[in-house]
């Protein structure tokens, strides 16, 4: 039960939380109807946006994105899922298995970014392994693995850096809601695979699904890796919204807030696909969470 | 008279608002120890470009001291440049926020969008005691992308475009753009640049070259002229892109990763807007020590670069007595040692009291660094910033993305 004093403190930090939300987008439509920022006309009007979203550089970099925040999500809760799963138990080496994929958490972005470059360039580690074990004769001779048009050294970068996160969420998820249904499971007699496959599973991607939709918007929104590992044609949606936001002519400002309405839109989409999911589903533990 | 109207001017203005100190277009009318009363004690605070650690040094540990020695002036440099600059200044003017610098780091497009904005003060920059110094003939320190400095910009530095090479890995490099689009077609997948402002300064030399010389585009934005070269320009790269690095599908974003990809021996050109970048980039062992600016015989671009004091600087004093003293012969000096920063000085030389004159002249000149000379004769000024700006959107919708 709730008192109302806790709930008017509950909706005044939900409005101090949403407020940035809600100013900034404000903002961002009034800068993208060329009514604020520079290079404003103030005279409102739709025709950026019409120029911005008929562009197919920006649905190319859009798609482009999604297909990176897709596959890096997929990726990295996969493994996620495979270390809880194998490192589930109380022994010492599964201590130390969770202990080695969580490392890379405090990792920031921007430095697993440079790391991929440095591992994956056609200049980089591996290809100077490759190269000293005769396999290459020369850095164009390795596959290109970063501002490649597939993304691969994007993906994989950030599929290295998500997998901790998802790690701990798989791990607890499994910790708290997986053990007593399981056992519940075992001693009405399912075989290992039934357990696995009817419980196991079904708890995890259910517990994990918010961590993953926090994974997939993250990645499509954020600049940082994608600036130093993406490639130029098609360019990614987040690094296309900050050229036009810093572009020589002021003209191209609005574009850049009609952009980044895009990309709050997608954020805004994976959220309502995930409560839609939610909603239809239902949870196993009795929608606690 | 001057100074007694002066004081008056500022009475009046203190008394409109009287918590602010007077604008820099005022204090430009008051005797200059007046100026510098007003800034001893003060902070200020420059925002400016801060990639370069050897920028960065030469700002923290070698101005900031002795103007704090000298004036009491505390600096503090923060980042904040170009188009980003311009929008942090929209938004500030937006808010009705206190400024929070006094002073910028500015040059073409973005002197071009600030004055377009109305984001700066002015003009003060031509009252300064040290704007005597400045080399007053010279169109590439008076002039900023073709636009008259109207006292709203110090100048600051000077620099000009070059390629850089590695001697050991091309002996014997191309001199002109003919002779370097021959070197791109026999050597294919060696050669690109990148896609911010000194790859835009790489290609607009192109266009002058091959579009009849920087005369072509002078005085003033001309649209013919531009679609005229611009084209002559994209029939150029669009027979050599397939010999770029990776096709010509992809750029380097930035000129820092085409200098990785040039130490990393993935391209054997790498460029510059400053012609001492070779030198001192292989002085920190980020370029190797055999790479040698280029300065193509066809002409590169020279520009100077220039302070700013942004429309709501809360101590245009101090940034004034800051200016000032970044044009003083000392500071300048200290600025083109190739082991300092390797920044062309923007002052008359041959003005200067003979003793400073001296220390110029006896300054010692790397001797892997273009001879001054060479830079003067191929040195082609900057034109109208709308030939950047244009070039820069349609170089990223025709070729970029048709790559």
């Amino acid at each position: 039960m709730t008192r109302p004093s806790e709930k008017s403190f509950g909706i005044a930090a939900a409005l101090v939380l949403a407020a940035p939300v809600v100013v900034g987008t404000g903002y961002a439509t009034a800068a993208a109807l060329g009514l604020a920022g520079a290079g404003a006309t103030g005279q409102a009007s739709l025709d950026r946006a019409v120029a911005v979203l008929t562009d197919p550089v920006v649905w190319g970099g859009t798609l482009w994105i999604l297909w990176v925040a897709a596959a890096s999500t997929v990726l990295s809760a996969a493994i996620a899922i495979a270390i809880a799963v194998t490192f589930r138990g109380a022994g010492r080496l599964d201590a130390l298995g969770r202990t080695l994929a969580v490392l890379p958490l405090p990792v920031p972005h921007l430095v697993a970014a440079v790391g991929g470059l440095l591992v994956l360039g056609q200049s980089g580690l591996i290809a100077r392994v490759a190269f000293h074990l005769g396999f290459i004769d020369g850095p164009a001779a390795m596959p290109a693995l970063v501002y490649d048009p597939a993304g691969i050294g994007l993906v994989l970068a950030l599929t290295w850096k998500e997998v901790p996160f998802l790690t701990l969420v798989a791990v607890s998820v499994l910790a708290t809601r997986g053990d007593a249904l399981e056992r519940t499971a075992r001693g009405l007699g399912a075989g290992r695979r039934d357990v696995f496959w009817r419980v196991t599973w079904p708890v995890l991607w259910r517990g994990l699904m918010p961590a993953a939709v926090a994974v997939f918007t993250f990645v499509a929104g954020s600049y940082e890796a994608a600036v130093i590992l993406a490639p130029s044609d098609p360019l990614a949606l987040p690094v296309l919204t900050w050229e036009r936001f810093v572009d020589a002519g002021l003209g191209q400002r609005a574009d850049a807030y009609v952009l980044a309405l895009l990309g709050f839109g997608i954020a805004l989409a994976a959220v309502a696909v995930h409560e839609w999911v939610r909603a239809r589903i239902g949870l196993l533990d009795g929608g606690s969470a | 008279m001057a100074a007694l109207l002066g004081v008056l001017a500022l009475t009046v203005a203190c008394g409109t608002d009287g918590a602010r100190s007077p604008d820099a277009v005022t204090l430009a009318e008051l005797p200059w120890d007046s100026v510098v009363e007003r800034a001893r004690g003060s902070d200020v605070v420059w925002r400016m470009w801060r990639g370069d650690p050897a920028i960065n040094a030469y700002v923290d540990d070698w101005v900031a001291p002795r103007l704090e020695e000298r004036y009491g002036i505390r600096l503090r440099a923060t980042q904040g440049q170009g188009a980003e600059l311009v929008n942090a200044l929209v938004v500030e003017r937006e808010a009705g926020a206190r400024g929070v610098g006094d002073l910028v780091w500015i040059n073409g497009e973005t002197f071009h969008n600030l004055m377009q904005e109305s984001l700066l003060q002015g003009p003060w920059a031509h009252r300064i005691p040290a704007a005597e110094l400045v080399d007053s003939a010279s169109a590439i320190v008076m002039r900023d992308f073709e636009q008259d400095l109207a006292g709203f910009e110090s100048p600051w530095g000077r620099v000009q475009f070059s390629l850089i090479y590695d001697t050991l890995r091309t002996p014997e490099p191309p001199r002109t753009v003919e002779e370097l689009g021959r070197w791109i077609d026999r050597n294919p997948g060696r050669f690109t640049h990148d896609q911010s402002f000194t790859g835009i300064t790489f290609l607009k030399g192109l266009m002058y070259a091959l579009g009849g010389g920087v005369d072509e585009f002078r005085g003033g934005f001309d649209q013919e002229a531009y679609l005229s070269g611009r084209d002559t320009l994209f029939g150029w790269l669009r027979a050599r892109t397939p010999h770029f690095w990776r096709e010509g599908r992809v750029y380097p974003s930035g000129v820092a990763d085409l200098h990785r990809l040039f130490a990393n021996g993935e391209v054997d050109f790498s460029m510059s807007n400053n012609h001492n970048e070779a030198v001192t980039k292989a002085r920190q062992g980020v370029l190797p020590a055999s790479a040698r600016a280029l300065v193509l015989r066809d002409g590169t671009i020279a520009n100077a670069h220039y302070v700013g004091i942004p429309f709501n600087a809360p101590n245009p004093a101090g940034a004034m007595v800051v200016a000032n003293f970044l044009l003083s012969p000392e500071a300048q000096l200290e600025k083109d040692r190739p082991d300092v920063w390797g920044d062309g000085s923007v002052l008359a030389i041959e003005r200067l009291p003979a003793e400073w004159r001296a220390r110029f002249e006896a300054t010692e000149r790397d001797p892997r660094a273009v001879p001054m000379d060479t830079l003067t004769r191929y040195a082609r000024p900057e034109v109208a910033p709308e030939y950047h700006e244009r070039l820069q959107a349609d170089w990223r919708t025709l070729i970029r993305a048709g790559g």
